[in-house]
């Protein structure tokens, strides 16, 4: 069943009706930046991405570039349980499992995402039932900051090698795989 | 007829019926994990207890019988609050493995515990049991005792339908684990309906071993070609790939299958699938493919060569009277040859066929009513044409065959890749006389060709456009039975 919801609009008032008055206040905005940018080119509040960058504020910095997180014996703590690519409404990873001799006994062979297709929601992030994949790495994929090549197709496909990594003084937490490593990686330290 | 009131309806049950089934047959479902309507009833696991009045107790539904003016509750606070404690017990020491389990998506645990349970556990991680897990407990299965609830179906199973008994509950209280006897294998023929009646992930399929996650399969209903019983089956298959094959459990044939019959599968993709025709040694595109084969018949006509065809017991109704319409009308042989009557008898008292063709019932049929000769008596020929598997078992050349096949052979000069009726529909009588067809589940490859186009498109070259009514008035000739 799709559901709507009616929104009531504000009526216009005289002045906003008579147009006029609006498309001056309009061309006054417009106008303020041409000067701003005319005199004071410091003031722009526009980048030359992707050559200059800003820090993204806040959490905004945890919708980046996924990573799949390793544990301390470099790992994936990734077990491939299709929570990501299920929930993914881009359908944009490709996981195929395979059978590892660890306890975990389970891993990605092959894990893909395809970031020209992905939305950046960050629902596989959410989805995730080991804390396996995040979007911490600060680094928009294909873009000139990211550390793999530049602006082509391909740096816009992910695989194993790009996605698996470290991030500089991580703390690497020994838990995964539905607490069940508790006890055979030895004592949680997260 | 005892009359009863579930929920505030009034139910008319049956003599000696029990309380679950006269709810499951008018609509309302109780939870369950030990009780299985194939097995013996056990009444341990308490997930499906009622409150009946004038009982003080909750009574479980699937070994209470019902007696005349009995008023069950299935719904009440009591009830739902005894659901809610049982789920608690059953997850005291579950692993939740979830991410790694491939229950996932089937799991009676995951469904009740979103609909029933939803309670915090209350045990700290490091006080939980531990068992074994990942156990190679036969040739198709993995056992994860710390899965397992205990439900003892698995044990009934084996003690009940294979009557093998290799399974029992070894040590005792929260420490007791499915185990197996010592020095024995989990080996029976129909290991893997274990795994199907499983209710939680503890026994799981070595051969779907983390392939995909069941939520994704779409099922399509078919039945199983590797024995004359012609047991119904669902094939389940997702982005063109089959992943696996469950029962679909009738009243008629079949409520389990057996473990060949699940991995008959593997023919539409494993290394040696023919997807190209081969003519004269060369690899073709399907149309090359069947203009080439048009030339050598054609070659083969004008001289005046014995052409021989074989029908198949495992190819389907139309297939197989395709097959004879093109030898008859359009090739003009005699040398047309069926294999003589099998004895079809169920072998083990379960399911497996003594007769492994599932279409000889239909063939020996069309044998007789056209007059076909049997097998032994084709002494020689000059071309033959027939199915891969029968070519196989008879002494004809090898270069003088064109094989009809799934599967590659470097030994043979001709082979036609056909689909398999995992890919195409085809029609079959099973041992009963049931009449049933298969259904495609997934698209075969671009260049392989189902044996009923085949023989039509070669009728076409050589000039005749035969009626779909003229090849499908074999079945008004046939014998057969239809379950409704
Ligand atoms: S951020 Fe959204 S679209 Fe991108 S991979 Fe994750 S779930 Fe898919
Ligand atoms: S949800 Fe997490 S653990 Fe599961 S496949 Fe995706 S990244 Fe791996
Ligand atoms: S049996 Fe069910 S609840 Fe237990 S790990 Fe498997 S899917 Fe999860
Ligand atoms: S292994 Fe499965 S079927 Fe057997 S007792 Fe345990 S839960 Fe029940
Ligand atoms: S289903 Fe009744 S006790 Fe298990």
């Amino acid at each position: 069943m799709i559901r709507t919801k009616k929104i009531e609009s504000k009526p216009l008032n005289f002045f906003e009706k008579i147009y006029i008055i609006e498309v001056i206040r309009g061309f006054s905005v417009t106008l303020k930046h041409f000067f701003i940018n005319l005199f004071f080119p410091s003031k722009i509040p526009t980048i030359s991405y992707p050559e200059e960058k800003v820090l993204l504020p806040g959490n905004a910095k945890l919708k980046s570039r996924h990573r799949i997180k390793l544990r301390s014996d470099g790992t994936p703590k990734c077990v491939a349980c299709m929570m990501c690519s299920t929930i993914c409404p881009a359908d944009c990873i490709h996981i195929e499992a395979a059978e590892t001799e660890t306890p975990v006994e389970k891993y990605p062979k092959v894990f893909n995402i395809d970031i020209s297709k992905c939305v950046m929601c960050g629902l596989c992030v959410e989805a995730c039932p080991e804390d396996a994949i995040s979007m911490d790495t600060n680094e928009i994929a294909g873009g000139a900051y990211s550390r793999f090549s530049n602006f082509q197709k391909d740096g816009l496909f992910l695989t194993k090698n790009e996605l698996f990594i470290k991030l500089k003084d991580e703390k690497i937490s020994k838990l995964g795989a539905a607490n069940r490593l508790e006890n055979e990686y030895g004592e949680r330290n997260d | 007829m005892p009359k009863v009131i579930i929920d505030g309806k009034e139910f008319i049950a049956k003599e000696n019926e029990t309380v679950l089934n006269v709810a499951e047959r008018n609509g309302i479902y109780i939870p369950r994990y030990c009780y299985h309507p194939a097995l013996s009833i056990a009444g341990n696991c308490r997930m499906c207890l009622v409150e009946i009045e004038k009982m003080p107790k909750l009574q479980i539904a699937c070994a209470t019988t019902v007696t005349d003016g009995m008023v069950i509750h299935t719904q009440t606070e009591k009830v739902k609050k005894a659901r809610q404690d049982v789920l608690e017990f059953l997850l005291l020491n579950h692993p939740l493995d979830c991410p790694i389990c491939d229950q996932v998506g089937e799991c009676y645990l995951q469904d009740y515990y979103m609909e029933y349970g939803l309670k915090k556990s209350r045990i700290d991680l490091k006080d939980k049991n531990r068992k074994p897990k990942r156990r190679d407990i036969g040739k198709h299965l993995i056992l994860d005792n710390e899965r397992c609830i205990l439900c003892t179906r698995c044990v009934r199973f084996c003690e009940e339908v294979t009557k093998t008994s290799e399974l029992f509950i070894n040590s005792r209280g929260d420490h007791s684990f499915i185990d197996i006897k010592t020095e024995e294998k989990l080996d029976n023929d129909y290991s893997l309906n274990i795994a199907d009646i499983c209710p939680v992930g503890a026994f799981t399929s070595k051969d779907f071993r983390f392939k995909e996650r069941v939520y994704r399969l779409s099922s399509t209903s078919s039945i199983c070609l590797s024995c004359a019983t012609g047991c119904k089956i669902k094939v389940q298959h997702n982005n063109g790939k089959i992943y696996r094959i469950l029962p679909d459990p009738n009243i008629y044939t079949n409520t389990w299958i057996c473990d060949n019959g699940r991995m008959s599968y593997k023919i539409t993709a494993g290394p040696d699938r023919l997807t190209k025709s081969i003519i004269k040694s060369e690899e073709h595109h399907l149309n090359k493919a069947i203009i080439k084969l048009f030339d050598i018949l054609k070659e083969a006509k004008e001289k005046n060569l014995k052409i021989a065809i074989l029908l198949s017991d495992y190819l389907s109704i139309e297939d197989n009277f395709a097959l004879y319409y093109l030898g008859f009308e359009i090739l003009k042989t005699d040398l047309i040859y069926a294999s003589k009557e099998k004895e079809q008898k169920i072998e083990d008292g379960i399911l497996i066929n003594k007769d492994k063709t599932p279409n000889s019932n239909a063939v020996s049929q069309i044998s007789k009513l056209y007059g076909i000769k049997k097998y032994e008596d084709l002494k020689d020929c000059d071309l033959l044409i027939g199915f891969y598997d029968d070519i196989e078992k008879l002494n004809i050349p090898k270069n003088k065959s064109v094989a009809l096949s799934y599967k590659a052979d470097k030994e043979y000069d001709n082979l036609i890749a056909i689909k398999t009726y995992f890919e195409t529909e085809g029609s079959f009588i099973n041992w009963q006389y049931f009449l049933r067809k298969t259904a495609p589940s997934v698209s075969a490859p671009t260049d392989t060709i189902s044996v009923y186009d085949l023989c039509l498109k070669i009728s076409e070259l050589f000039g005749y456009y035969p009626k779909e009514k003229e090849l499908n008035k074999i079945f008004n000739e046939l014998k057969y039975k239809t379950e409704d």
